[in-house]
């Protein structure tokens, strides 16, 4: 109640800047430190290692972004980390407790919303919660709660086929957010959106972040994304997936996306990723005989093939 | 309608035999006279035609007429039958569906003998019904299960597969686990395939069920009963009637329940076109 009001305070235009709201955030949490050590994964289809030996340390209310090339691992390091996927060697720790299996703790934006289409909007934020088995009217108040959060306290009726792209993006994090978890893990959640509404959810989450101070995994593809809402970016190395460079953002949230600052991380993190996309690309090229053919000959020649009429 | 009219008006003209095939108005006839009541439409054309009928024998009410009429007793024996053997039907084949959709393993092996046993028309399992069950209502309701059951477990697979594994994950992310999982995320995610094969399974069902009745008589009642008795007594025109009803029952059953069934799924699933 009070975070939600706290929220649409600061989140109402001219309210104050950014001086209250690093004031108003929540003291550092104590708990959200996740610890991803020497995780190895290799899939059975394929030859070489989806992950080696990649160590991330997640600090407690930390915003990281993961980058890379397509194919390097990202959403297998995520599903690592919800405990959808088992990793053949390394470790996956979340405050001391080793991640097993999918856990409250833990929650999940996939790419494609992932909202059940049975449900009503409010019926899927609820979704984890009865889960969880708790009543109804609870229940009612948290995902109303959840949903005026991310501004759509009025469309909790509507079937999930009735929303827009970001609509249903944003009960997807509200579906997250209601559970309360210690990490939230986002798999380009905003990939599928236009710009002026991913610039817009970008505000959004930077608030959300700020007031909740959850610790965040967030795979994107988009270096602007990454720059304008990390604390740390992690670039990653491709086949075999690896940690190829960290690049720390130390800029005070919520910030202006458009300042120079912004830009200059984000040449550099954009000139990064190219080197290994070129590194990729090269590695490919040399190893993939591939030629186009010369004509084909195609066999009898043309004088022959009426002659037996 | 003109089609009706032009072989009515034919079949007065040329003074065809009606034991070959009846005019639409002898059709008429003979399913008013099994619902109870006399009529002289298929009688030749005449003053006052066609409301001078025979006299009714008995003089009881029309409508408890009407309702002890063979055609209604016998709509009533069939539906019967429908009801409950569908009913095991659509358990016993969602059940295998989901089973053969779970383990590979049991798809691999039930998967192709189901197909060749959908394959096989459904008349043909009257002998076996007959031998092990004897002439009896539970052989005919095994004609109708063995009839709509398989094709019911194919479609069930079938739609589960297409299923997204998103959902599956989704579910798990949020702490649906095991049967959890099932009741609340995989089974209402199977719910545009439970309706199309539920409403494909009618259809089998119907089916063979006229066929187990027709041939399975030893019970004799039920619609398929009623059309062999139009057959044993030559009667051509109770014939046709009987199958005319058969098939407004089949349409009106599909209309009336399987497709909104579907329908409501659909519209709920923003499947619909532009609904
Ligand atoms: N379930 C799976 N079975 C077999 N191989 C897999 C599986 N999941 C991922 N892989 C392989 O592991 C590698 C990493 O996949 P992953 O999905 O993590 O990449 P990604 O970085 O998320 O790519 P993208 O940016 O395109 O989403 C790929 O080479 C992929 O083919
Ligand atoms: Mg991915």
């Amino acid at each position: 109640m009070t975070l939600a009001r706290t929220y649409q305070d600061l989140s109402r235009p001219g309210a104050g800047g950014t001086a209250p709201l690093s004031a108003t955030a929540a003291a550092a949490p104590r708990s959200g430190r996740l610890v991803l050590s020497g995780i190895y994964k290799r899939f059975n289809s394929s030859p070489v290692a989806a992950l080696h030996d990649v160590s991330l340390h997640c600090q407690p209310g930390e915003f990281v972004v993961v980058v890379g090339p397509s194919g390097c691992g990202k959403t297998t390091l995520l599903n690592i980390a919800a405990g959808i996927v088992h990793p053949d060697r390394g470790s996956a720790v979340l405050d001391d407790k080793p991640i097993r299996f999918p856990g409250p703790d833990r929650a999940m934006v996939f790419q494609d919303h992932a909202l059940f289409p049975w449900l009503t909007a409010q019926q899927n934020v609820e979704f984890g919660l009865r889960m969880a088995g708790m009543g109804a009217a609870e229940r009612r108040q948290r995902s109303m709660e959840a949903l005026r959060m991310v501004h759509l306290g009025g469309s909790g009726k509507k079937l999930v086929h009735e929303l827009s792209g970001g609509m249903r993006q944003r009960v997807a994090l509200a579906r997250a957010l209601v559970m309360d978890p210690a990490v939230l893990l986002m798999d380009e959640p905003f990939a599928a959106l236009d710009a002026q509404t991913r610039t817009l959810l970008h505000h959004q989450l930077q608030l959300l972040w700020c007031l909740t101070r959850k610790t965040v995994l967030f795979v994107t593809h988009s270096v602007g994304e990454a720059v304008r809402l990390a604390d740390r970016v992690i670039v990653m190395h491709a086949h075999p997936g690896r940690i190829r460079k960290v690049i720390p953002v130390q800029l005070p949230h919520p910030r202006t996306f458009d300042s120079a600052d912004i830009n200059e991380l984000a040449r550099l993190v954009r000139r990064e990723i190219e080197e290994e996309v070129n590194r990729v690309n090269a590695a490919l090229a040399a190893e993939d005989s591939w030629r186009p053919k010369e004509t084909a000959d195609l066999g009898a020649p043309a004088g022959d093939l009426g002659s037996g009429i | 309608m003109l089609l009706l009219a032009t072989w009515e008006a034919a079949f007065r003209t040329f003074q065809w035999r009606p034991f070959i095939f009846p005019a639409p108005s002898q059709v008429l006839d003979a399913m008013l006279n099994m619902l109870g009541i006399s009529s002289g439409f298929g009688k030749p054309l005449h003053a006052g035609w066609p409301l001078v009928a025979r006299e009714p024998l008995d003089s009881s009410p029309l409508l408890s007429r009407v309702l002890h009429s063979p055609l209604i007793s016998a709509d009533l024996v069939s539906a019967a039958r429908l009801v409950v053997g569908f009913a095991i039907s659509v358990m016993l084949g969602a059940g295998l569906g989901a089973v053969m959709w779970r383990w590979i393993a049991v798809d691999d092996f039930l998967g192709p003998v189901f197909l060749g046993l959908q394959t096989l028309p459904s008349v043909c399992w009257v002998p076996l019904a007959v031998l092990v069950f004897g002439l009896s209502e539970t052989g005919i309701l095994f004609v109708l299960i063995m009839g709509s059951a398989f094709g019911i477990s194919l479609s069930m697979r079938d739609g589960l597969r297409t299923i997204p594994p998103l959902y599956h994950r989704a579910g798990l992310m949020m702490g649906a686990r095991r049967w959890r999982l099932y009741r609340h995320v995989l089974l209402p995610a199977a719910l545009p395939a439970l309706a199309s094969s539920l409403r494909q399974g009618f259809s089998f069902a119907w089916r063979s069920l006229m066929g187990a009745e027709l041939i399975l008589v030893a019970e004799r009642r039920g619609l398929g009963f009623l059309l062999k008795t139009g057959q044993d007594y030559s009667d051509i025109a109770q014939v046709v009637a009987v199958m005319v009803v058969m098939v407004v029952i089949g349409i009106l059953a599909d209309r009336l329940v399987f497709a909104p069934i579907e329908r409501r799924v659909h519209l709920r699933f923003g499947l619909a076109g532009a609904g």
